[in-house]
């Protein structure tokens, strides 16, 4: 394994009094894939939304490109530069267009300029194959429109880092492709990505680690070749069961 | 066994609607006569009608006298002395402001109700406007005070009448419509100083009626300033005004912020925009936009409670009027002056108000787009 990216040891999070992660400890290498699932409120879109301080953590120690996530507000600034994140309801901003939805990040966070913004933009949107669609208003393309337009956004910064929150969980079954293609492309090209998503096939694909999370806890993780064939523990066969009902 | 039918793709046929008839008649019976309580409401409310309006229309037309400068001729007739009306319009529009620069008052009523038009336009909807307005705010005040390009230097203690009532609702709301940002952001503030402060005033001032405020203004203004520092009286007023103002309009601006939700906060995050950049780039455009029609409410408020400041011996409109009417030939006509200028407010406030519903449908349709 290369020099690890991201660090997460021993972390925990509560929400009031509610102990959401326990002493999680996960270590994503530079250029690897992870894929986080678990059932509902396992607690893995906390441990996603930890990483660049969505949610703060009460335990343990997070560090990102040899930036330790702390209370100070250039590190966690430091940290969010460096990863982009992708949503499950999108949350691309209604009021602006898909071009200054991208370029906002950049002019506003990275004092680009709006030529070098929009330059960059287009190339982006030209990538997830929405460019066409850049003058337009979110409320105006279709959830896998939409979704693609928030990868770009989220790559506009260049980040080291991709965090994905179940992005295709809000999508009609005919848009799922179409998102899952574009993240496979991402995937190929050696960007590192933390992916919570059911979508096992993405898994299968191009995941380095699939780590199965249960009560704020990491379970299990393995390689997906060992994970699928072999699951070693009870709670992730009953979940992979599940799931292949569902699918 | 379940019965089901199909229709072959491309067989189904476009059928009008039956109910589609629409005589005068039928319109007519369906809206005023639909059932027995339907046509009973109606009825009453002809029969109501048929005894209101003549009485109305003897006093209000065909008794009245229409243009007099003698007040006996209005004695004489039974019905309104609108005549009072042309008599007195000039102290009722301006005021004690100086009758020979009375044209000054006018251009200002004219300019400002003529840029207030040409801002309700989405088209022209710039930050140019801006500019527009601080340059118009300099105008107005070069007209009203004078005292350069040679007019005669004029008090703001002889200000009044319209101009006047124009000048307090613009300012309440172009100063007040900011404040109510800042206090809406500092009551949902992390730094309890700051919400501890923005929650004071906007509680404070909701708790108080208005005319209370324009008195502490007036009174106790001076006892905590140095007493060398002397603020002009209608610059006190103003300030009570815009706070009040803003302090209502800083609960519906939280009401927007409220309603913006979460994920428009973490996107803005993730993407490490500053705490600035979100609010003025993310979360306020959206949010106002939401509020805009109760925000109109209370624009309109504004407007109205610019009468207020007739208690602390300031001018508008209404004082105006009031002060008109000290003259003892006329005082009796005091019912036809006040519906000459209830007719003025009405004018200013049902535009406003066609146009606040005229912005919510626009907006609406943005909204589907």
């Amino acid at each position: 394994m290369t020099q690890a990216l991201v660090k997460i040891d021993g972390l925990q999070k509560w929400y009031a009094d509610f102990h959401a992660l326990r002493d999680v400890t996960l270590h994503v290498g530079a250029g690897e894939r992870v894929v986080i699932c678990g059932p509902s409120g396992s607690g893995k879109s906390s441990l996603v939304r930890c990483v660049n301080r969505l949610e703060p953590h009460q335990g343990g120690r997070i560090e990102v490109a040899g930036t330790v996530l702390d209370d100070s507000p250039a590190a966690v600034h430091r940290i969010r530069l460096l990863s982009g994140m992708v949503f499950q309801q999108f949350n691309l901003f209604p009021h602006l267009t898909v071009l200054e939805n991208l370029t906002l990040g950049p002019i506003h966070a990275l004092r680009q300029t709006a030529s070098q913004a929009e330059a960059h933009a287009m190339q982006l949107l030209e990538r997830v194959r929405v460019a066409d669609q850049a003058l337009k208003f979110p409320g105006q393309l279709s959830g896998g429109q939409q979704q693609r337009v928030a990868i770009a956004r989220a790559l506009m910064t260049n980040p080291q880092l991709l965090l994905f929150d179940e992005p295709t969980s809000s999508l009609d079954p005919e848009m799922v492709s179409e998102v899952l293609d574009v993240m496979i492309e991402l995937a190929r090209e050696g960007v590192t990505m933390i992916v919570v998503t059911h979508e096992m096939g993405f898994a299968r694909a191009v995941a380095d680690l699939v780590v199965f999370m249960d009560q704020g806890e990491v379970v299990e993780s393995a390689p997906p070749a060992t994970f699928f064939a072999n699951p070693a523990n009870d709670r992730t066969r009953q979940f992979l069961a599940k799931l292949d009902l569902a699918a | 066994m379940p019965r089901i039918s199909h229709t072959r793709p491309g067989e189904g046929r476009t059928l009008p609607r039956p109910d589609s008839d629409h005589g005068w008649l039928r319109t007519v019976r369906d809206g005023f006569f639909s059932g027995w309580i339907s046509g009973a409401i109606t009825v009453v409310f002809v029969a109501g009608l048929a005894t209101i309006l003549p009485s109305v229309w003897r006093w209000a037309v065909a008794d009245a006298v229409w243009y007099t400068t003698d007040p006996s001729a209005c004695r004489a007739a039974s019905g309104a002395c609108w005549a009072v009306v042309a008599e007195k319009y000039r102290v009722i529009l301006f005021g004690t402001y100086p009758y020979d620069q009375h044209w000054r008052g006018a251009l200002v009523v004219l300019f400002v109700t003529g840029l207030a038009v040409l801002s309700s336009v989405p088209r022209l909807w710039s930050a140019r406007l801006f500019v527009v307005w601080a340059v118009a705010a300099v105008t107005v005040a070069v007209l009203m005070f004078g005292g350069i390009f040679g007019l005669p230097y004029v008090g703001t203690n002889q200000w009044g009448g319209l101009p006047l009532t124009m000048i307090v609702f613009i300012t309440s709301v172009v100063f007040g419509l900011p404040l109510a940002v800042v206090l809406a952001l500092g009551r949902r503030s992390h730094l309890p100083v700051i919400r501890a402060v923005c929650i004071g005033v906007i509680e404070i001032v909701r708790g108080l009626p208005l005319v209370s405020v324009l008195f502490m203004m007036i009174i106790l203004l001076p006892l905590f300033l140095p007493s060398d520092l002397t603020v002009d009286k209608l610059l006190r007023a103003l300030i009570g005004m815009v706070v009040f103002f803003g302090a209502y309009a800083a609960e519906v601006v939280r009401g927007g912020l409220q309603a913006i939700p979460a994920g428009q906060y973490d996107a803005a995050k993730a993407l490490g925009l500053g705490y600035w950049p979100s609010m003025f780039k993310i979360i306020l455009p959206q949010a106002l936009r939401i509020v805009i029609p109760a925000l109109m409410n209370d624009i309109i408020r504004a407007f109205k409670n610019t009468t207020f400041v007739s208690v602390i011996g300031i001018f508008d409109m209404l004082g105006a009027t009031k002060a008109s009417l000290r003259d003892v030939d006329w005082v009796r006509y005091s019912t036809e002056a006040y519906i000459f200028v209830a007719l003025v407010f009405f004018l200013y406030c049902f535009a406003m108000s066609r146009y606040s519903q005229f912005i919510e449908t626009r907006l609406g349709r943005e909204d589907t787009r």
